[in-house]
């Protein structure tokens, strides 16, 4: 029997099969959309004000802020959605991307329009391609060649060179907005101040109205390919945490985000409170400056006591309740090539052997320990266990965009010997993860953190065009990385939000389907309430 | 007189000159904005292209001509985070800001006025400790912890209020409350210290004399009198309550401009905390301007100081 041959187009035609079918209960959901009223009404608290540009895809500024707001009021070709990273099949019901990697096909899905009545159009798509100036703006164009118009419903793009990351940047929300596109026409007549005042999507709620900054009222789009179940969402602003609970409590909102660890009591105490913690993001060590043979970090043993001295299960026990993660990598696990390592132990004797055999038996000073602000808790945490291989240093607190200033102005802001807790969340791909924070030149390692082997390592990873080589490589820099000890991996926090007594909600979980993707509640449309909920005016 | 309005204005001018170069200077000292406009994660060719929409690639000069400029045009420039004219975003809110203000004023007048004329009144009696004792509580109680506690008890405990947020009146009883208790204990302390310098002058020990009853002597008399230092600093604390509530309108989630100052304070949002300062100071200076010269009018001794 001829063996079958593993290519790119089998994997991926394996890949469509599978979504396929694991579609299926969703689409046959989709063909019920007439039979769902959406009814009620839905309020979540969320913890900060709202900022116009997460309302425009166009402007999307390459966090995982904006994934919120798009999820309700807009739609993209491709996304992620629950354990999909990039590639569920949202405003397309047909993606193909070429086995050489040098384009890519959308075909939209039929009769879907805009919350104007528009028809979604590959017009639309491309020009919001086009004129798109979000996050990764810069890359998408310079390596798409053409963008062709196939038919009413199919459109083409061709890329100069072979584009492997094409479909994460289109379909990861929480890295880049390109794939989210805007109605074209009406984009250019309100222009982009007045898009965000009144923005128009394909999202499963549209817009009502709008206080800038502190209320957003939304209401259930009808003509949605999938069914909505809430009538009314409103998204109103709280900044104060205290304030948020109270909100939940009254039963004045659903769902709220960012519980801070004093009030997680008072939530868990509640028998009509759900808490939900979201892991979220990675936070590490790092020892800028480490490469100077005279910074006492630049021995890998004193780097690996350090690792061996951080109690990480106390300090998440501590910090996110218990309810984070204790991971191996500093880099999340729902990127692509994000390698698996295993748990890191604590041993301070084997610690104190290691600072004994580096020459520091009773340990150094420390200038400064600095922790992303204002998690400065976490610090002192780490300050304290360091203490135990007699490493002494002090908490360095800084306001946020100072912290931020200083990390992308590199070595020249940490002078002498320093140790910073860092921590991100990055989506789509490890090497967002590695281009910002570790290479040399990258947006926080500048200077700080240069080894030119693995750097070297990244180039070819970046000219590789072939997943499995790409995939080696990434495993490779990874391990390393890990294996020296550059960065000491402590822990993933969780994103502690909370579920009030109104949504239809056995666990957290239908509501923050997963870790994976965004940290926020979605998908939107699919949200319930309970039916005596559901009926109140 | 019109020497006197001239040079008035002319200080008003440069004031305004002052604080505009202040909080232009004040708030590029914070850092740079677009390391908040963008998360970490953000890459530079991403920094670099908001640096430049926003025109802060340009020199500080450039950047204080266009600053002044809106000014004068009375746009107040573009807030980075809101994407509209920072006067029309002051605008919007000002009406919150106002109800918020007009409420707390009266919630002020109401137990700092009466409570103080009682206090000077009836001096050293347990009134007069009462009334010095909401005083010390009020200027000594923070308005963050008592605007919580009473979203505890009175929306989660007792289910009588909402917890926050703008709409009928019952979501204006504590906030207005929180904000009105300090400037209450405020007015309550000068309404005492003032009743009590007219309750000892002469023209009310004269009234007295002529066997006026003391009801009258003291509304007519000294209460009248003693009320000018009240209501002039209620006018200070109506303006400070519109545009600086800070800490009220973010527990309360009020969409006022207080919580707009803070939004801007926290995002960086140049354009906006310069707006928003440089409002509250044209309000300042034009209503002292006004103040002075209705002083100036009525008394000349004030025209003729040099």
């Amino acid at each position: 029997m001829e063996k079958t041959k593993l290519t790119r187009r089998t994997v991926l035609r394996t890949a469509a099969l599978t979504t396929t079918v694991l579609t299926t209960p969703f689409v046959r959901r989709g063909q019920t959309a007439e039979a769902v009223v959406p009814k009620g009404k839905m309020t979540l608290g969320w913890h900060s004000n709202i900022a116009a540009r997460w309302l425009d895809p166009q402007q999307h500024d390459g966090t995982a802020t904006p994934d919120n707001f798009l999820f309700a009021n807009q739609d993209a070709l491709i996304k992620n959605f629950r354990d999909k990273r990039y590639d569920h099949l949202a405003l397309a019901d047909k993606f193909d991307f070429a086995e050489d990697s040098k384009s890519a096909t959308f075909q939209l899905r039929a009769g879907i329009k805009f919350h104007d009545g528009s028809p979604i159009t590959p017009e639309d798509v491309r020009w919001s391609y086009e004129h798109y100036t979000g996050a990764s703006a810069a890359v998408l164009h310079e390596r798409t060649h053409a963008i062709d118009i196939v038919n009413d419903r199919t459109i083409r793009f061709s890329f100069k060179d072979p584009f492997l990351d094409f479909p994460i940047l289109m379909g990861t929300g929480n890295v880049c907005g390109a794939g989210w596109f805007v109605p074209a026409k009406y984009y250019q007549k309100v222009g982009k101040d007045g898009f965000v005042q009144k923005p128009i999507g394909a999202g499963p709620y549209k817009l009502v109205s709008q206080q800038p900054g502190s209320k957003i009222e939304y209401e259930a789009f009808e003509g949605y390919y999938r069914p909505v179940h809430v009538k009314n969402f409103t998204i109103v602003s709280v900044p104060e945490a205290a304030t948020r609970v109270a909100m939940l409590e009254r039963g004045e909102a659903d769902i709220i985000y960012l519980v801070p660890g004093e009030l997680i009591d008072r939530i868990k105490n509640n028998p009509k409170l759900m808490l939900a913690p979201v892991v979220s993001g990675s936070w590490w060590l790092e020892f800028p400056g480490f490469q100077d043979p005279k910074n006492p970090f630049h021995d890998k043993r004193v780097r690996q006591a350090v690792s061996l001295t951080v109690d990480r299960k106390a300090i998440n026990d501590a910090e996110s309740g218990g309810m984070g993660r204790v991971s191996g990598n500093w880099i999340n696990d729902d990127v692509e090539y994000a390698l698996d390592w295993p748990q890191w132990e604590t041993n301070i004797p084997k610690a104190k052997e290691l600072m004994k055999q580096a020459g520091h038996p009773d340990g150094f000073k420390v200038d400064w320990l600095t922790v992303v602000p204002n998690y400065f808790p976490r610090g002192e945490r780490v300050i304290s266990q360091l203490k135990a291989i007699g490493i002494q240093t002090r908490l360095q607190t800084m306001e946020r965009g100072v912290y931020l200033k200083r990390m992308e102005s590199g070595l020249k802001e940490w002078p002498g010997v320093q140790i910073i807790m860092n921590a991100t969340r990055i989506g789509g791909s490890w090497s967002n993860w590695y281009d910002g924070m570790f290479k040399c030149g990258g947006y926080q390692s500048q200077d700080m953190i240069c080894v030119q082997a693995l750097d070297d390592k990244f180039a070819k990873y970046a000219a590789s065009f072939n997943p499995a080589e790409r995939k080696k490589i990434a495993e490779e820099i990874q391990k390393v990385i890990l294996e020296e000890y550059y960065f000491v991996p402590v822990f993933r926090h969780a994103f502690l939000n909370a579920i009030g007594p109104r949504l239809k909600a056995a666990k957290w979980e239908d509501v923050f389907p997963t870790a994976l993707t965004t940290g926020y509640a979605y998908p939107w449309e699919d949200i319930e309430l309970k039916e005596t909920a559901a009926a109140e005016k | 007189m019109g020497q006197f309005m001239l040079r008035r204005t002319m200080y008003a001018v440069v004031t305004l000159f002052i604080l505009s170069l202040t909080i232009f200077t004040v708030v590029r000292l914070t850092g740079d904005p677009v390391t908040l406009l963008a998360e970490p994660g953000a890459r530079a060719v991403d920094l670099d292209r908001i640096r430049a929409e926003w025109g802060l690639d340009r020199s500080l000069p450039m950047q204080y001509l266009a600053f002044a400029q809106n000014i004068f045009t009375g746009e107040l420039g573009k807030s980075f985070n809101y994407q509209m004219p920072v006067s029309t975003l002051y605008f919007q809110r000002l009406p919150n800001s106002l109800e918020l203000a007009l409420a707390a004023t009266l919630i002020s007048f109401v137990i700092g006025i009466p409570a103080g004329i009682i206090s000077a009144v009836r001096v050293n009696s347990a009134w007069d400790n009462v009334g010095k004792t909401v005083a010390l509580l009020g200027l000594s109680v923070p308005g963050f912890w008592l605007g919580l506690v009473m979203i505890l008890i009175f929306s989660v405990w007792l289910h009588w209020l909402p917890t926050s947020g703008q709409g009928g009146w019952q979501h204006l009883i504590m906030p207005s409350l929180a904000l009105g208790w300090y400037f209450a204990a405020s007015l309550l302390r000068l309404t005492r210290s003032s009743m009590l310098e007219v309750l000892r002058s002469e023209y009310v020990k004269l009234a007295r004399l002529k066997g006026l009853p003391g009801y009258v002597v003291l509304a007519v008399h000294a209460f009248k009198n003693a009320l000018i230092p009240v209501l002039t600093l209620a006018g200070v604390n109506l303006v400070v309550m519109i545009n600086a509530a800070v800490i009220i309108e973010v527990i309360f989630a009020w969409p006022g401009i207080g919580r707009l100052l803070y939004e801007g304070i926290f995002q960086r949002d140049f354009p906006l905390v310069q707006g928003v300062v440089m409002q509250a100071g044209i309000m300042i200076v034009v209503i002292n301007l006004i103040v002075d010269i209705l002083y100036a009018y009525i008394d000349p001794r004030i025209r003729l100081t040099k």
